[in-house]
């Protein structure tokens, strides 16, 4: 592998799609109009093509040095000597991590240019769209690139601005301006954990560089000489997880994710499923000399997802919009992601991340395309039977549904074994709730299914529903082989080539910290049921969850009636998402807001209030002196006599 | 040494170059009385003429600072330097009083100035549209104000910086009183007795310096260079730094404003007009914190460490504290005056982190904050000339009215909360990692006054002014469309999204937040010398840093005098330890310093 390849290569990544984005947006509404979409599709192909050359340098080297720090030029300086450069780390996770990311939009920019039309014309704003789009896979791309901590948060701002802008893409609709802004700021709350976690690398080690930050945590000192404490490199992992949970929604600041689904289907598939919502992800894995060195660090990352990822399936059950429950599956299947990596298991949570990416990009490409159909109407109580009226969509849907579901032999249902069996050995209650939360991953999903495609056929008023054009179903076509096949590239039989390939990346961290290496544990030969019996009870667990629903909403539908009005509390608990939100309102937004209106008042009438009083001395001794010089010789002359009486007496006296 | 010298640089038509600056806005007045009275067209075109051939100016000479900038660092202090005698008195040969027309920039100052005179233009041909009368004393005002800021940046000498710095209080309280809001002539008393009650209090610290140096140095200087080597030398003795940090905060705390001394920015935002708000945010609050930076701390560097603490609990509190006053504004333009509240405490915070890595983070936030609030400010004109109101509520949905107003209202809003890539972010991360690092020692420098525990208050700053910015976006850009009855007015030529005139105003703006968000090292580079050299010289006495800026290689005892120097009070008839009597290193800043203080120096016997 080449150096100067690589440096080429990324600044193809980053300078592609962001001309793109430029020329779209610049050009679009002057002459491109209906025909934006071509610099998108254009510059996110050019960068999908550089990802692919990264990939083919870095692959089959083996175990020899794989990751490469790349300066491309000085752009802070701190003034005190040293400075925040540009510059790339190359290695296997980010060229996985490109790959996915660039592929990923490649389609999903494809399936934009036929949904964002309407009868064919381009709707309102389609070149900002477009321009928004490729705007957020140059952002993507640079966090994913970033070889400091200073670019990791660019990217993280920018995407996160992206997110904002193509959320509130129909600024018109109230809700949308107002989950554009929600996610923007429980980000910022992340951040601002995330922030003083870059701040306290920065005070600690005295540089933002990865390689040099992550020898430095090995080795265990600070740049001032002074050992490093586990206190310190706890704390700092627990502020760069403040950050992941923001950006991944994962406990407490998942609110966003399911509100931002406002937004284009095309965007939640891309932004708010395949590639954004995983940085957080892949921002610990990245960062995995830090979070080994610190096992309650670890610990922390393990408890927050496989929390999340129970408490989001328990939301999704009830749910009726299809992009919400698609929304809390991508929180709960983020909740895997984190166990994953919390159990020592990076591997196998970017696995799950890769093939996430593909199932949910297609669910949600196929929510959009019923969105397409029905009018822009998205919740499953209002139509249903669709599998006739869109055989292509159902088809599709019905594949990244099993895959979501972890039906076995497809690809969902590898990687989240994988993470199940690592969480089991690392700790028994994080298995369970693991394959609980399978269960009722295959329970919701099909559900889903069952409500929308079959059943009666029923569409809403006024609506002809049709099948979407090549534009759409292409995507929706690669994706389900993708969501099919994805899986075997990390399975036994293939060499579990994924694996291998991420393995430098992770050998002095998350495979040399692993406590359950470090005992001996594991199995030399492990038996017919210490190899399979997991994954049987994993894959049984998925067809159960797909069967009772079947037999709720399909055969017996009279039974979810009776479900819901057997626990009615419950039911409403789940349905109002556990008052998360009306709980941070309660909590934090309006004691803020009064707060504020404390202090305005503290400024009209204390401050200024004080200013008048220290005003009001020299006009309150003119007032008197004022009084004084009425020009009344009566009173002059009184005031004389008074004064020359006292005087008098005063000379008496003494 | 001598070849130095022979720069052109320090020719006199160079010593000339900065009054030439100053002034040339108050030839420009002159312009404005050629055309005939009613002639508005020819007047606004004679002032705007005026500004650019100021910028014109000024642009010459921040090319030629920076073609000698690494000339200046090698030798010199300041650049452009002037020097005419202006209070002088002498008793034999030696010179008693010693108060000139001292003129000169450094790496910080160049800045600032090319801020003020790049402002200045936009915001003059932004007034065009929204300025009916009395045009012509409008524009003379700006001008004139122009002059005086121009001034304070350029002054290095403290009477003469007072001067202008209490100058530019006679234009602005016409502007605002004249041509302001409906509550402009209350507007205009308050800003004007609160700042100038502060400053009353500046200007008996500035006299009392001059009797000081007079009792100390046999000279009562109030050349800003003497005084940083009399203190340097540890002549102003640390209860004299107390006192005159207090007389000087008081002017430049209501200036910069500082909680608890912010009321009067609300009032006086609201009610100027467009341009006038623009200046205000843009330029004058800086001419604070440039005080701060340019005589508190280098001159009181004792006081400086020591009361730190206590600006940065105010900054902090100010940061939080006007942020969400902000977020409960109704008016756009109050909530933008709020947030410059809070934004002006990260410079605070920056300043007084007495770290080069903080005072730079503070410096670039002074222009940061220069541009973009100036920007949201003009937009925010914008949106009240065609809607008359400026009420949150009584307007929304304009972006699908106004989509340029749109696009330029959101990128100044992301430049102003910071997003990574914008300038906003480079003065903001500076600032947290100064104020975090300044008690670190791995600069070489002692370890500084505040710490990591400044910036998680400060940090949550961050937060907030991302809901309150957002959420006035959400407000006036999306949602449904709301207009108020009859608008929007389109009777004074104004189309009902931004005019060519108006995104040709922003656009030079928005371009120099790109520029500073991405290469913002240019600039940088030239914080590093002057900072070292003339802000934080003697606050944290370390070797390296008098060793690189003076340029000579100086053997190590030289520098004996500045840790000496620490805390120590004058002994008033020993001669004046370590001045000239210590040759290397002070030979090297006398020689720096010939055209400075052409009466020869700090050489002065009693």
């Amino acid at each position: 592998m080449s150096i100067e390849t690589l440096r080429i290569c990324g600044i193809i990544i980053l300078l592609a799609p962001f001309c793109g984005a430029v020329i779209a947006g610049g050009l679009g509404p002057i002459m491109l109009r209906g025909r934006s979409h071509w610099p998108a599709i254009l510059g996110v192909a050019g960068a999908f093509a550089a990802a692919v050359v990264v990939f083919t340098q870095l692959y089959g080297h083996g175990t020899e040095e794989l990751s490469a720090q790349i300066p491309v030029y000085q752009w802070i300086i701190d003034g005190a000597g040293s400075a925040f450069k540009v510059e790339f780390l190359i290695d296997p996770l980010t060229s996985v991590m490109l790959l996915t990311v660039t592929g990923v939009s490649l389609l999903v920019v494809i399936y934009s240019r036929d949904y964002m039309r309407e009868h064919g014309k381009p709707e309102r704003g389609y070149e900002r769209f477009f321009a928004f789009l490729a705007l957020f896979v140059f952002a993507m791309c640079a966090l994913v690139l970033g070889g400091n901590f200073l670019l990791l948060y660019l990217g993280w701002e920018a995407v996160g601005l992206c997110s904002y802008l193509l959320i509130g893409f129909y600024y018109s609709r109230p809700a949308a301006a107002a989950a554009a802004k929600k996610a923007f700021l429980v980000n910022r709350v992340g951040d601002f954990g995330f922030g003083l976690g870059i701040l306290l690398i920065y005070l600690s080690f005295g540089t933002l560089e990865y390689a040099a930050v992550f020898d430095m945590v090995q080795s265990g000192v600070l740049a001032s000489g002074d050992p490093l404490t586990n206190g310190r490199v706890t704390t700092i992992a627990l502020l760069l997880l403040c950050g992941a949970c923001g950006k991944s929604a994962q406990l407490p600041l998942h609110v966003w994710l399911p509100d931002a689904m406002e937004g284009p289907s095309p965007v939640s598939a891309l932004i708010h499923a395949a590639t954004m919502v995983t940085a957080g992800v892949f921002m610990v894995a990245r960062c995995g000399a830090i979070f080994t060195a610190s096992s309650t660090a670890m610990a922390a990352v393990a408890a927050i997802g496989a929390t999340t990822a129970l408490f989001a399936a328990t939301i999704a059950l009830v749910q009726t919009d299809m992009k919400r429950i698609l929304a809390y599956s991508t929180i709960s299947q983020l909740g895997y992601m984190f166990l994953g990596v919390g159990v020592y298991a990076a591997d196998s949570a970017i696995f799950h991340l890769f093939t996430h990416a593909f199932f949910k990009a297609l669910l949600f490409l196929g929510a959009g395309s019923v969105m397409h159909a029905m009018g822009g109407i998205i919740d499953v109580r209002q139509f249903g039977g669709l599998r006739k009226l869109l055989p292509w969509t159902f088809v599709t849907f019905v594949v990244g549904s099993l895959a979501l579901a972890g039906f076995p032999m497809l690809s969902g249902f590898f990687s989240k074994d994988e993470i199940i069996h690592h969480a089991l050995v690392a700790h028994p209650l994080l298995g369970i709730i693991g394959l609980v939360t399978a269960l009722l991953t295959a329970f919701y999903t099909f559900r889903m299914v069952f409500l929308a495609f079959f059943g009666d056929e029923r569409v809403p008023e006024g609506v002809h529903p049709h099948e979407s054009g090549g534009w759409m179903l292409f995507p929706l076509c690669v994706l389900s082989v993708g969501a099919i096949f994805a899986g075997y590239l990390g399975v036994e039989a293939t060499g579990r080539g994924f694996h291998h390939f991420l393995t430098p990346v992770f050998e002095t961290t998350f495979v040399a910290m692993n406590p359950a290496h470090a005992g001996s544990h594991e199995v030399a030969h492990p038996g017919f049921w210490e190899h399979y019996g997991l994954m049987i009870l994993s894959g049984g667990l998925a067809i159960i969850g797909i069967l009772v629903a079947y037999i709720i909403y399909v055969k017996r539908p009279w039974l979810s009636g009776l479900a819901k009005a057997s626990a009615p509390d419950a039911y409403q608990t789940l349905w109002n998402k556990y008052y998360v939100d009306e709980f941070y309102d309660e909590a934090l937004v309006e004691p803020a807001r009064k707060t504020g209106r404390f202090c305005v008042g503290l400024d009209d009438y204390l401050i200024d209030g004080l200013i008048w009083l220290v005003t009001a001395v020299p006009r309150g001794i003119a007032l008197v002196l004022r009084t004084m010089h009425n020009g009344a010789m009566q009173s002059y002359a009184l005031s004389m006599t008074a004064g020359i009486t006292i005087i008098v007496l005063l000379v008496f006296w003494s | 040494m001598a070849q130095i010298l022979d720069m052109p640089l320090f020719n006199l038509a160079d010593s000339w170059a900065l009054t030439l600056v100053i002034f040339a806005p108050l030839v420009g007045m002159v312009l404005l009385w050629l055309p005939p009275p009613g002639d508005d067209k020819g007047i606004r075109r004679s002032a705007l003429f005026a500004s650019l051939v100021t910028l014109a100016l000024t642009v010459l000479v921040v090319f030629q600072f920076y073609s000698f900038e690494p000339a200046v660092r090698q030798s010199r202090a300041y650049a452009f330097t002037c020097h005419v005698p202006w209070i002088a008195g002498t008793a034999g040969d030696s010179a008693t009083i010693d108060i000139a027309y001292r003129l000169g920039v450094d790496g910080i100052s160049i800045w600032l100035l090319a801020l003020t005179a790049f402002l200045m233009p936009l915001a003059i041909w932004g007034s065009f549209s929204g300025i009916r009368t009395r045009v012509r004393e409008y524009y003379s005002l700006m001008l004139l104000l122009e002059v005086g800021l121009l001034g304070v940046f350029c002054a290095l000498d403290v009477l003469l910086f007072y001067v202008f710095f209490e100058f530019t209080l006679v234009p602005l309280f016409f502007l605002i009183g004249i041509w302001g809001g409906s509550e402009r002539r209350r507007a205009a008393n308050k800003f004007f007795i609160y700042t100038l009650a502060g400053s009353v209090l500046t200007f008996a610290g500035v006299v009392y310096l001059a009797y000081y140096s007079f009792t100390v140095l046999g000279t009562a200087t109030l050349s800003i260079e003497r005084l940083i080597q009399a203190a340097q030398a540890g002549h102003i003795a640390p209860a004299v730094q107390w006192w005159l940090f207090l007389a000087f905060a008081a002017g430049f705390a209501i200036k910069v404003p500082l909680f608890p001394v912010h009321t009067w920015l609300p009032l006086a935002h609201t009610e100027a007009p467009t341009a006038g708000s623009v200046i205000l945010a843009g330029v004058l609050l800086k001419l604070g914190t440039y005080g701060f930076c340019r005589l508190s701390i280098p001159m009181l560097p004792n006081a400086s460490f020591e009361l730190a603490p206590v600006v940065a609990v105010l900054a902090v509190i100010g940061i939080i504290y006007a942020a969400l006053a902000a977020w409960v504004q109704k008016d756009v333009k109050k909530l933008v005056a709020y947030s410059s509240v809070s934004h002006l405490g990260f410079c605070m915070l920056g300043l007084f982190s007495l770290k080069v890595i903080g005072v730079t983070g503070g410096v670039v936030y002074m222009i940061n904050h220069g541009l973009s609030t100036g920007a949201l400010f003009l937009i925010v004109g914008c949106i009240y000339e065609r809607y008359h109101t400026r009420n949150i509520h009584e307007i929304g949905g304009l972006a699908r009215q106004m989509p340029w107003m749109a696009f330029f209202l959101i990128f100044f809003t992301l430049s102003s909360v910071g997003l990574p890539g914008l300038n906003g972010f480079v003065g903001e991360f500076l600032v947290l990692l100064g104020t975090a690092t300044s008690k670190a020692t791995s600069d070489l420098r002692a370890a500084g006054p505040l710490g990591y525990g400044y910036v998680i208050p400060a940090a949550t700053g961050i937060i907030l002014s991302a809901v309150y910015m957002l959420w006035m976006c959400q407000r006036v850009l999306f949602g449904p469309l709301k207009e108020p009855a009859n608008t929007p007015d389109t009777s004074t030529g104004l189309t009902k999204d931004l005019t060519r005139r108006e995104i040709s105003i922003l656009v030079p703006i928005a371009l120099a937040c790109v520029f500073i968000g991405v290469y913002p090292k240019p600039m940088l580079d030239t914080f590093k010398v002057a900072i070292e050299r003339n802000v934080l010289r003697d606050v944290l006495p370390a070797e390296r840093v008098t060793a690189e800026t003076s340029g000579l290689s100086i053997p190590a005892d030289a520098t004996q005098d500045t840790q000496s120097g620490e805390g120590s009070p004058a002994e008033p008839d020993d001669g004046v330890p370590a001045q000239p009597a210590d040759p290397p290193r002070d030979s090297a800043v006398l020689a720096s310093l010939t055209d400075l203080d052409t009466t020869g120096g700090p050489k002065h016997e009693r």
